[in-house]
This record gives structure tokens, C-alpha cells and sequence, in this order.
């Protein structure tokens, strides 16, 4: 971001772009779609050890209108497969998604009847986080890559792997 | 080598209560259908109180082909101290259903805790509980069709019984190597002998 | 009423329950079901009128997976069933099979220590849990950071002695993996420490606050009788009055030399079940630093027959026989003798039983289990009747349920 003070020193120019990415990446606000056991290591990302709240992930909304970000933390089961993809559908633009853990990202250790086999079968993801569950430092560091993505504009690389 | 998530194979003619007297978990009582709720009755009227679990268990190849298992224990709300609770006497009462008529009278009205014990046998397994005030699927979606616990239901699902594991190989050149895709070692042999001017060997296929 | 009661409301339905009474669905994603709970409720007014929970949104068949798995690696997709505690649920399905195989007598007694050890620290970190979000649902907000701390100290021990901090699968069948490392008792020892001033932290905080009081006391009672016909185990039941724990009423892994108080209360309310919970963490900490001193004393891990126990790394690359008992016992494990049996522990939510069948193969035939928190998650149909609507989280929190426990 481009930042150009102007004489007098109380004014500086930016793309309006470029402010609004670094106002979205800092206060990226998860959607509460805590499924399983990658759900207790997301809930203490926000705990005082890990805090997400120092990234801008302040609060967790219940709401999908009101959150930026579906973090996907568990097993996603044949019945829950449509409800998640409700609420994908139900966040307002612009949204990211990230699929924690390994059952998330590719079906885990589950490989089985009632298991989708990864949720970005159901809903584009983002960044995918390895673990069974990830440490909440693994969350953070998929926190922080959204944030890069936003910063760059677009979607960012594919496949980001934190 | 065998893997996991590899179903074994062939079915077995095991009845589990017949083989370890010497594991005393419980007492044990092995009933038809027809003696089942009379035989729960009574129990109940002797003081097992708390039906503990109701469970299913498939052994394709023995009839009957379905066991329902009932754990039952004699712990009663009058038992107000740790000396009156004691070591509380455990019971198995298993259930044998056949597959043709996979029918067993629900307990729901001896012990509302059957209630959804009994949909969970009835989803995962098909026995149906007459009289049950309820009986839908309760794990699987309600328009899901087979019954997952079965012994000849593939682990995997009937749609994805027969693609490649893992499955993680159908998003990335993993895929690749995978006999579906056709770049197996054979066909790169055969390709060989092509560019050769060769002829392929016969058990190649 | 027009439509089925409780067909699950992720198809577009509008439902009317005629007579001026709503239906709501409480779920599946919720921020206080404590998981992947779908409650559709009708309401007249602000009150319940019925409670019909709905749950396998979670549903893993795990039970599947495990017949396809051999003894040895089953536990791994076991532990995965009560997340909050998953030590537990893997020492009973591990003492279960060891009840199958006929070697319970022989398991050593310092593996038996480090399993009691492991499965209280696992219950107070799953009643840490329980506590912080519990107290979120009613708003008390600071308690979530004081027991998530304390979950972090316990987190780290599982993590030094397992390799994880969650699903560490360090029991095996026979023992453990292997010995708590050097550096573990004295980190238990800090664990002891600071355990008793941060329980008064979160007991100040807690449980004489008015607010919490007012809204737990006389919400959801439950009566012995009913808890019994409705298959309630744990704390739930011992809120009621009954004091019912499988560690004294069935000990296993040497429970019987540790002394511990039975905690119950009769009222049978939200409060009861809060205080019961309180109460046995304490509990839990006493058996703890019991265990603590008998961890002094050094000794095997493992059970010596190799047939079950992978013999020791050092030895595989000296003796031709111990390779052969490693690469069997990993590439395709032991028999297990035919036969079933069913066995229970404490867990945190109360009786965890597995009932495991053996047809002689090197894979389960069958291991169904008793989840505690589904049959104590039954009883919301009860206990949800004539209370307010806002009283519903209240309501489940104090039930405690885990949807991987209770849809598996």
C-alpha cells in the first residue's frame, strides 16, 4: 500500500482499493461453524495462549451475515454437508473459507460412508490447514494467509498451504 | 498387505456368548424375539432398573442373522449412598432377529432412554421396533438408503465403493499413477515395445 | 400441526404450528449447542412447549471404520469419538480388548498409573471445557480464558507424554507406548500447583455469582426416578442423588487404592450438575496427586509378551525375532480369541462402555458404544418442558453433551 504524505503533513494518499483490503484483512470476523475436534483447538485460538483476537478476528459470529470467514473445523458429516453449504451461501461477498484439519480438507482419517471427503466438494476453500486437529498455531498462521490474500487482491494463490 | 479400511472377507457363524465363560462382565441371557419384552419385563421387576444400551450387531451367514443386545443394570433411584449402590449386577440380554422378518417389540414404554437407542438399531442396521412411536433414521439423512452397519454394506458407500483410494488421489497427479487413469507400469511397457517395433508381451493387458 | 415434528429444517419448510405457537430450530450451527445440535422447539410464547432434539449431524461411522481396522489402530478413530476426553475412550476400548485377550491381570502397574493419571487429567480438562462454555452461554466471559488456561497446562502434558495435544494415542493394548518422558512429574508437579488458586479464581468468578445462580437454580430438574428410566449416567445422575461412579462401583486400572469422594446433590437442577462438576475436578486433582506419588517408583510399561507388545526399537536391529514380532504386529496385529465383552469406565459424561465382539480375526467385529452423552442429551425432550426458551442453552450446557460421542 502506498502511502504519500503531503506537505503540511496531515493528509496521505492511498488507493481507495488498497485501504479497504487492509481494513478487511485486519478485522477478519470467523463464522462459528466449529463441527468437531478441530472446533476445541479453534476455540483455543481465541483462548488467551493463542488469541486471534491480536490478528483482527475479535469476534466469532454466529450470524453468517454478519462474518467474513467459514473456518470449517471438523468432520463434515452427509447430514451437516448441506447446512454447511447453506451458510457458505448465506455470507454476504466478500468471504474466504478455510478448512482446518485434515477431515476438512480431504475426509481424514474417515474414509468412509458418512464422511465428505473434503469440504471444498461442497464450498471453495482457501487455505487448507494439515493436522488431526492442527495446533491453534497452524489456525493462525491460515488466519494470517487469508490476510495476505486480501491484501493482494483476488483470491490469492490457490492450494495455500499453511 | 492388507490394509486398513479393507472390509475382512466372508462372514462368520459367531455367536459371541457362547465362546468366553471366563469373562464375567455380566450375566448373560440369549432370547427369540417372541420372549424378548417378557423376559425385559420380568428383569425390570427385579430391580434392573436402568437399561443401559441398546445396540445391534450383524453376523451375515448365522440365523438368525442379527443380534439386538440390551444392557441392563440393577441401580435403582432409592440407592442413596455409595455403600447402597454397591456393585450393582450387570445383564446381557441378547436378542437374535432374523433377517427375514427383522422385527423386535420396542422397550420405549418400559425405558424412554430406548427411544432413540432403538432408532439408531433400526438405521443402522434396518431391525424394525413395533410399537415404536417413532421410528425414523436418526444418524443418516432421512432419505439415505441401505443400512450402513451391515455387514454388506461397503465401508465406503455404495458410490464411492469402487474409486481409487485414497481418496485424496482423485484431486491432485496422484491420480495419476492410479490404474484408472491408464499410466500404469504395463501400459508404459507396452508403449515401449511399440516404440521398439516390438510386439508386447501376453500377459500384459 | 402441518408438518412431520422434527423432519430435519435444512429443506426449505414453513412450517405452522397453527394455534398461534412457533416452531424454531435451535441448530444445527448454533453458538451454544456445544456442537452440531439441531433442537426444534416449539414454543407458546416464551415457553417450551416440546423439545424434539435432532442429532447425527456429527455422524462418523467411526464403529465402521473401526471393524475395518486392526486392534491396534482402531483406538486411533476411537479417541476421536469424545474429543473433549479422548484418553478416556481409548483406555476403555484398550481395556476392554485386554479383557478379550485375557491379559488385564498383567498389565504392569505403572501403566495402569499412567492410565489413571491421564484419564483424570483428561476429565478436568474436559469439565475446563464444560466450565468456559458454559459460562460463555450465560455471558460470563472471563471464566472461558481462566479454564481454557488451565486445559493448556493439562494440553501440554498430553502433549509431552503422548506426542499430540489432542488424539495423542499413547495407551496401547498391553501398556503404553512408552514411558513418560524425563521432565513430566515436574511439570505435573507445576500442574498441581497452580491448580488449587486458579479453582478459587474460577469458583469466585462462578459460583456465587448472582447471575449465574439466578439463572441455573431450578432450571431443568431432574428427578432420580426419571433419571434412571432415562438411562442417565455421570454427573447428571449424581445431581439427582444417586451416587452411582463406575470407578467404585467397577474399579479398573487400580482405582480401588485411590480414595476419592463420590460427589452428589439431590436437587437435580442446572446448579446441582454445575456444582457436581465443580467438585469432581477437585476430586479428580486429589486422585491425581495420589497417582503422583506412585509415580516415583519406576517400572515396565508394557506387558512382556511380545505376541502383543512391540518389543523394544533397540532390539529390532539385533535379534531376528524381535523384527519378525515388529513387522507382524504392525503389518497385520494379533488375534484376538472370539467372544465379547462389554466394558466400562467413568468418563466425563458418565458410564462410556464399549461392547466388543471378537470373531478371532486381527480386526474388531463389532464395537458398539454406549454413549453417555446421548442418552443424558435424551432427557432435554424431558426436562425442556414448561422452561423459557433462553433457559434452553442453560439446559444442555449442564448435560454436557459431545456430538462425537453422541452421533459417532
Amino acid at each position: 500500500m502506498a502511502v504519500n504524505e503531503m506537505p503540511g503533513g496531515q493528509f496521505f494518499l492511498a488507493k481507495l482499493d488498497d485501504v479497504a483490503r487492509w481494513a478487511q484483512s485486519s478485522s477478519v470476523w470467523p463464522l462459528t461453524m466449529g463441527l468437531a475436534c478441530c472446533a476445541i483447538e479453534m476455540m483455543t485460538a481465541t483462548a488467551s495462549e493463542y488469541d486471534i483476537a491480536r490478528f483482527g478476528s475479535e469476534v466469532f459470529r454466529a450470524s453468517p451475515r454478519q462474518a467474513d470467514l467459514m473456518i470449517v473445523s471438523g468432520r463434515v458429516a452427509q447430514k451437516m454437508a448441506p447446512v454447511v453449504r447453506r451458510l457458505w451461501e448465506q455470507m454476504a461477498d466478500p468471504k474466504w473459507v478455510i478448512s482446518m484439519g485434515a477431515c476438512a480438507s480431504s475426509g481424514g482419517v474417515f474414509d468412509n460412508y458418512a464422511i465428505v471427503q473434503g469440504v471444498d466438494t461442497i464450498v471453495p476453500v482457501d487455505v487448507y490447514v494439515p493436522g488431526c486437529p492442527p495446533t491453534p498455531d497452524g489456525l493462525l498462521y491460515a488466519v494470517n494467509l487469508i490476510q495476505q490474500q486480501i491484501r493482494q487482491g483476488g483470491r490469492g494463490g490457490i492450494l495455500a498451504r499453511a | 498387505m492388507p490394509s486398513s479400511q479393507t472390509p475382512p472377507a466372508g462372514g462368520t457363524a459367531l455367536d459371541p456368548t457362547a465362546v468366553r465363560p471366563d469373562i464375567d462382565d455380566a450375566r448373560i441371557i440369549r432370547v427369540t424375539p417372541a420372549e424378548i419384552r417378557a423376559t425385559l419385563e420380568r428383569l425390570k421387576g427385579e430391580g434392573f432398573a436402568m437399561l443401559l444400551d441398546i445396540g445391534g450387531a450383524d453376523y451375515p451367514g448365522r440365523e438368525p442373522r442379527f443380534d439386538v443386545v440390551y444392557h441392563l443394570i440393577a441401580l435403582t433411584s432409592g440407592a442413596r449412598t455409595v455403600a447402597a449402590v454397591g456393585k450393582p449386577e450387570r445383564v446381557r440380554v441378547l436378542c437374535g432377529v432374523p433377517e427375514a422378518d427383522p422385527t423386535v417389540p420396542t422397550m420405549s414404554d418400559l425405558w424412554p432412554a430406548a427411544d432413540w437407542a432403538e432408532r439408531e438399531v433400526y438405521d443402522l442396521f434396518g431391525v424394525h421396533f413395533s410399537g415404536h412411536p417413532d421410528l425414523r433414521r436418526i444418524q443418516m439423512p432421512v432419505e439415505w438408503e441401505g443400512y450402513p452397519l451391515r455387514k454388506d454394506y461397503p465401508l465406503r458407500g455404495p458410490a464411492r465403493e469402487k474409486t481409487p483410494r485414497p481418496s485424496f488421489a482423485l484431486k491432485s497427479n496422484v491420480a495419476a499413477g492410479t490404474p484408472a487413469s491408464g499410466r500404469t507400469a504395463a501400459a508404459l511397457q507396452r508403449q515401449i515395445a511399440a516404440a521398439r517395433g516390438q510386439t508386447p508381451k501376453d500377459d500384459a493387458k | 400441526m402441518t408438518a412431520s415434528a422434527g423432519a430435519p429444517a435444512h429443506g426449505l419448510e414453513v412450517v405452522d404450528a397453527g394455534d398461534g405457537r412457533m416452531i424454531i430450530s435451535m441448530g444445527p450451527q448454533h453458538p451454544s449447542t456445544h456442537g452440531v445440535l439441531q433442537v426444534i422447539t416449539e414454543l407458546e410464547g416464551e415457553t417450551v412447549v416440546r423439545a424434539d432434539p435432532e442429532i447425527g449431524y456429527l455422524h462418523t461411522g467411526i464403529e465402521k471404520s473401526a471393524e475395518n481396522l486392526f486392534w491396534t489402530q482402531a483406538s486411533t478413530v476411537i479417541e476421536r469419538m469424545d474429543y473433549l476426553s479422548p484418553l478416556s475412550n481409548a483406555c476403555c476400548f484398550i481395556m476392554g480388548v485386554e479383557q478379550l485377550l485375557g491379559i488385564t491381570g498383567d498389565i504392569p502397574v505403572r501403566a495402569q498409573q499412567a492410565r489413571v493419571l491421564l484419564c483424570e487429567l483428561h476429565r478436568i480438562a474436559s469439565h475446563c471445557v464444560w466450565l468456559g462454555t458454559g459460562g460463555i452461554d450465560l455471558g460470563a466471559i472471563s471464566g472461558f480464558f481462566y479454564a481454557f488456561d488451565l486445559r493448556e497446562r493439562i494440553l501440554d502434558l498430553t502433549e509431552l507424554s503422548g506426542g499430540a495435544r489432542m488424539h495423542p494415542n499413547y495407551l496401547r493394548i498391553g501398556g503404553l507406548r512408552d514411558d513418560l518422558p524425563e521432565g513430566f512429574l515436574r511439570k505435573l508437579d507445576e500442574l498441581i500447583a497452580m491448580y488449587y488458586p486458579r479453582m478459587r479464581e474460577l469458583r469466585a468468578l462462578l459460583q456465587k455469582n448472582p447471575i449465574l445462580q439466578d439463572r441455573m437454580i431450578d432450571v431443568g430438574i431432574l428427578g432420580a426416578d426419571d433419571a434412571i428410566a432415562w438411562g442417565i449416567t455421570g454427573p447428571a445422575l449424581r445431581a439427582t442423588g444417586v451416587p452411582y461412579d463406575v470407578r467404585r462401583a467397577f474399579p479398573y486400572s487400580g482405582y480401588e487404592q485411590y480414595e476419592f469422594d463420590v460427589v452428589t446433590r439431590t436437587e437435580g437442577d442446572a446448579y446441582a450438575r454445575f456444582m457436581v462438576r465443580l467438585d469432581e475436578m477437585d476430586q479428580s486433582m486429589r486422585i491425581i496427586e495420589q497417582v503422583r506419588k506412585k509415580l516415583e517408583t519406576p517400572g515396565p510399561v508394557m506387558i512382556a509378551d511380545t505376541k502383543f507388545a512391540p518389543p523394544p526399537k533397540e532390539t529390532i536391529a539385533l535379534s531376528m525375532e524381535a523384527l519378525i514380532h515388529h513387522f507382524k504386529i504392525v503389518s497385520e496385529s494379533f488375534r484376538v480369541p472370539p467372544g465379547d465383552v462389554y466394558q466400562a469406565i467413568e468418563g466425563p459424561r458418565g458410564e462410556l462402555g464399549y461392547y466388543i465382539v471378537s470373531n478371532g480375526d486381527n480386526r474388531p467385529w463389532r464395537v458398539r458404544t454406549r454413549p453417555p452423552s446421548m442418552y443424558n442429551l435424551q432427557v432435554l425432550k424431558k426436562i425442556a418442558v414448561g422452561e423459557y426458551i433462553a433457559d434452553m442453552v442453560v439446559m444442555i450446557g449442564s448435560l454436557d453433551p459431545v456430538f462425537g460421542e453422541v452421533d459417532r
